[in-house]
């Protein structure tokens, strides 16, 4: 593959191109006098541990989809068989079409919503901005399986909503379909809008007043502000979100599975999975999916990196004082207020309150005086006695701090080379670090498996290989975040510095970390609370003396009674939004994260 | 190294005990181990367990509700060995296993489910056992070539919420099912090992192709909802009046559930649907004393009465189930025990047929 050539040498090639078109930036000092350059050094660095990081998955996945497996899992024979069904697949209009329209429907919306709420809390002086942040982390930490079920139980046949909107349309049957594209498409973006709302909050924090009060100046009102200059500035940071959303949602099989399937609505992913369900399992179609989505992804970055190579027209933190404006709204910020206290029920409140009533129940009935009369609380107490619970929630922090950090670092290095330096293909890079979007868990995690029985680096069965797993595959958020960020910092900050005579390692800690604290902490505090969820590669992974909260939480799915699960869940939300809360007092208390 | 000449003898007596206790060790492989069929078998295995001290199983079933009992019970009798579980589901203890196998790491010493025993045979990595307890079984409770035991079963019926189905109503027989009343209230779960491939499987087998599949065409008009969630997140569905009948579930669960006070209960259709819970030996089990006191113990009446009390559905004939009606006798006679070679030469026909008629 061309990438693997790339990240085996991508010295050679920084070596002659030494920054030519980058006269500013052309000379660092490492301190210790060298020959060697500081951004070729950091791409030698960034590249070989995120080569060692991505390409053995890469090959795996790649692999998986050419050849057939023995019994034994050994590879066997060469075959496009796997490529002929997914292409007989895609004929299938079907298919193929309710994937593109839930996943486009679910980019859209879901970045509609975050945004918007995103806008206000930032940008605003709407009362209870808190609110926003509050929501996005507690929704966020929410495992995933429970939050789907509880908006299962909310919005179902037998749902409470379904049972006020009978009465109030006096209707027989249900009038609310969730088994439907819309129900899919609802809960997805609803799952999704939290992340919107991390990285564009972000990024609305870090923009250029100056041009906005430029066009006020001219005249223009609030809205064709926000329109013509403050929209267009977001373009990358709304493009990043999107292409994310798009891509997760096109491969995503959870939604489609749980809420689509019911309602006789098939789309890619469950059909693949559908007809890989076999003895033994065969990873073939999953793996030339993910190969076919790769190619599709590559030549969208492409797009987006020549779009974005004229970076600077995306700089907004400038040297100019640049703590963005508050728009004041006037009456409107009353409702701007109870906007988001609605987001906040919607999201977070309704699907909790019903994942709630189901954990203090015996068995699960719709909410009313009936259930009242039985609650109780054994579901708890059985949940706390599932078996290593304190060790798998230290476990489960323990990974999600050692992944957030490593992630962030990694990746705030590797934006840094996509944004600031000239090296020629870089791109590659980017596409590198997206990669691991488009692994399928299961692949790649057997492929991690594989990987560390063969190697002689002893760390299968530790939490070492969860962290190896849980870096690769948060790197391509790490890196949106870091990228986005970094867009928009205007380069003469960094080139200043140096004019001051400061190294590129000094400049990096006082001038681009400090400024890159919103994204920084923002992208930090997502992987965390994404990893502390993730499933698909920590049940292959997990070894009885490395137990992580995710993988209970999956057996109490597959296994035990809602009351359980959401008892389990319940907890587990409540540790999680602890540290949401810890967190943000912290970022609080040192000016980091608000105005 | 060096060693000084008054060490000599001390290393010398300690590379002699080491030749020796390897020498003894080696003396039996975990083929003669296994296949042992002798007067002081017992004495032998517990011997070996002892210098062993620990036996590693990899199992589909719940920690929570009968692997901890199981562990508790097993160390009481043996107190010597520890007993050490990995949890997941057949598709995960089998890769686990063979990703093991493939890189020369032997850590499993037994492994369990209703296929996964089958799927880890034919890679060849299982080792034929006796065990004495055997013989107390049925035939179709066991492997003729000493594959695999049998620790517990599991019996499928009709779920169906006592709130929207009165019991004079439920729908009795396979035919029943096809009655225009269900169309549209009915739901099942997708999963090959538990769901709707079985029981198409089931129809197949006992109604015969022709008859089985113009039974199936007509099931498919009914438009049964499906989900790949598990059987036990159907039922609860069902519980919570989602969908008045759930097809294909466990008894045992619409039996907790009732006991718990939910409105729910089962109704069989014969013949009933049953799949083996089996019990294998890894090929390179690396504590084959241990392990194979291990198998003696769970399938011994001893270890089936923790099942039992941990609302299982016991293999051993002489062990009834904690509520009896859950076994076969009185509310239902006719079974069909899909046997797991049958399930994984067959499964994937099932589950094709069931893509091609259900979900097209």
């Amino acid at each position: 593959m061309a990438v693997s050539g790339v990240a085996k040498q991508p010295s050679s090639e920084s070596f002659d191109l030494t920054l030519k078109g980058d006269r500013a930036l052309a000379r660092y000092s490492l301190g210790v006098a060298s020959k060697f350059d500081v951004p070729t050094v950091v791409m030698l660095c960034v590249s070989v541990i995120t080569g060692y990081l991505v390409l053995p998955p890469l090959y795996s996945v790649v692999q998986t989809s050419l050849f057939t497996t023995k019994l034994t899992g050994e590879i066997d024979q060469f075959t496009l068989r796997y490529y002929e069904d997914l292409f007989r697949e895609l004929q299938v209009l079907g298919p193929f079409l309710n994937t593109f329209y839930f996943s486009v429907g679910s980019a859209v919306f879901a970045t509609l919503l975050g945004g918007s709420i995103a806008w206000i809390v930032v940008r605003t002086d709407s009362p209870l901005r808190g609110l926003g942040y509050f929501t996005a982390f507690a929704s966020f930490g929410t495992p995933f399986i429970l939050y789907t079920i509880g908006w299962l139980l909310l919005l179902g046949r037998a749902g409470p909503v379904n049972y006020w909107l009978k009465i109030w349309f006096d209707q027989a049957g249900p009038v609310i379909n969730v088994y439907s594209m819309f129900g899919m498409i609802l809960i997805e973006s609803l799952l999704w809008s939290p992340f919107v709302f991390l990285m564009l909050a972000a990024a609305f924090r870090s923009m250029d007043p100056s041009l906005e009060e430029a066009s006020a100046a001219c005249g223009a009102r609030v809205w064709q502000t926000m329109r013509r200059i403050s929209l267009r500035l977001m373009l990358p940071a709304f493009f990043s979100v999107m292409l994310l959303i798009f891509i997760r949602t096109f491969e995503s099989f959870e939604i489609p599975a749980l809420v689509g399937l019911p309602g006789d609505i098939r789309v890619l992913t469950t059909s693949i999975y559908l007809d890989a369900q076999k003895l033994p399992p065969r990873y073939g179609s999953a793996g030339a999916f993910s190969v076919l989505l790769m190619v599709v992804v590559a030549a969208t970055l492409y797009f987006y990196f020549r779009m974005t190579r004229e970076g600077d027209r995306y700089q907004t933190v400038t040297g100019k004082g640049y703590r963005p404006t508050v728009i004041r709204l006037g009456r409107w910020r009353y409702l701007a207020g109870a906007g988001l206290v609605t987001y906040s029920v919607v999201l977070l409140v309704l699907p909790f309150l019903i994942i709630l009533w189901a954990s203090v129940l015996p068995f699960y009935m719709q909410p009313g005086i009936e259930g009242l009369t039985k609650l109780t609380l054994k579901n708890y107490v059985a949940a706390l006695h599932f078996p290593k619970v304190t060790d798998a929630i230290k476990n489960s922090v323990l990974l999600g701090l050692g992944s957030a950090s490593f992630v962030m670092a990694l990746t705030l290095l590797a934006s840094w080379l996509l944004v600031r330096t000239k090296i020629r293909g870089r791109w590659l890079l980017d596409l590198m670090t997206t990669l691991p979007l488009l692994f399928p868990g299961i692949v790649m995690g057997l492929a991690i498996l594989r990987f560390y029985l063969f190697v002689p680096i002893p760390v299968y069965g530790t939490l070492w290989i969860l962290l190896i797993a849980f870096v690769t595959r948060y790197i391509p958020y790490g890196i949106r975040y870091t990228h986005s960020g970094l867009l928009q910092l205007h380069k003469e900050l960094e080139e200043a510095s140096y004019v001051a005579g400061a190294s590129w390692f000094s400049s990096m800690r006082r001038i681009i970390l400090p400024l890159m604290t919103p994204s920084f902490l923002g992208g930090w505090i997502f992987i965390f609370l994404l990893s502390a969820k993730e499933l698909s590669m920590s049940v292959l992974l997990v070894s009885p003396q490395t137990p992580v909260v995710s993988v209970a939480i999956f057996e109490l799915w597959e296994n035990a009674q809602v009351g359980e699960l959401a008892a389990f869940g319940v907890i587990w939300t409540v540790i999680l939004v602890t540290v949401a809360i810890v967190y943000y007092a912290f970022a609080r208390r040192y000016g980091i994260q608000q105005n | 190294m060096v060693a000084r000449n008054r060490d000599m003898p001390t290393i010398v007596a300690l590379l002699t005990a080491w030749v020796l206790s390897a020498g003894v060790a080696s003396a039996a492989t975990v083929e003669e181990i296994a296949l042992m069929n002798r007067a002081d078998r017992q004495k032998i295995l517990v011997e070996g367990a002892k210098k062993e001290g620990k036996v590693s199983w990899y199992t589909t079933l719940i920690v929570d509700q009968v692997v901890r009992p199981v562990k508790e019970a097993f160390e009481k009798e043996y107190p010597f060995i520890q007993m050490e579980y990995f949890r997941g589901n057949s598709e995960r203890i089998v890769q686990k296993m063979l990703a093991e196998y493939q890189a020369k790491r032997y850590d499993v010493d037994i492994i369990d489910g209703t296929v996964s025993p089958t799927m880890v045979r034919r890679t060849g990595y299982l080792q034929r056992y006796y065990s004495p307890m055997l013989a107390e079984y049925p035939a179709e409770l066991k492997d003729p070539q000493g594959f695999w035991g049998t620790t517990n079963l599991y019996f499928f019926a009709t779920g169906y919420n006592t709130r929207m189905v009165k019991p004079t109503e439920v729908p009795k027989t396979y035919e029943d099912l096809l009655h225009p009343r269900w169309k549209g209230q009915m739901m099942w779960s997708t999963s090959c090992g538990s769901g709707a491939p079985i029981f198409v499987g089931t129809i197949l087998n006992t109604m015969g192709a022709e008859a089985g599949k113009a039974y199936l065409q007509k099931l498919k008009a009914q438009n049964i909802a499906k989900s790949t969630a598990s059987n036990r997140q159907v039922l609860d569905l069902t519980i919570a009046g989602e969908y008045p009948l759930a097809l294909q579930m466990f008894n045992h669960h619409a039996f907790i559930s009732k006991s718990a006070g939910a409105p729910v209960d089962w109704q069989p259709h014969e013949p009933v649907t049953a799949t083996i819970h089996t019990v294998a030996l890894a090929k390179n089990s690396p504590h084959p004393h241990a392990a194979m006191l291990l198998l003696d113990f769970v399938m011994s009446e001893k270890g089936q009465r923790v099942y039992q009390q941990a609302n299982y559905l016991p293999s051993h004939p002489k062990v009834p189930a904690k509520q009896a009606d859950l076994k076969p006798g009185p509310r239902f006679k006719r079974v069909y025990y899909i046997n797991p070679d049958a399930q994984y030469d067959k499964g994937n026909e099932w589950v094709d047929y069931f893509n091609n008629v259900f979900l097209k």
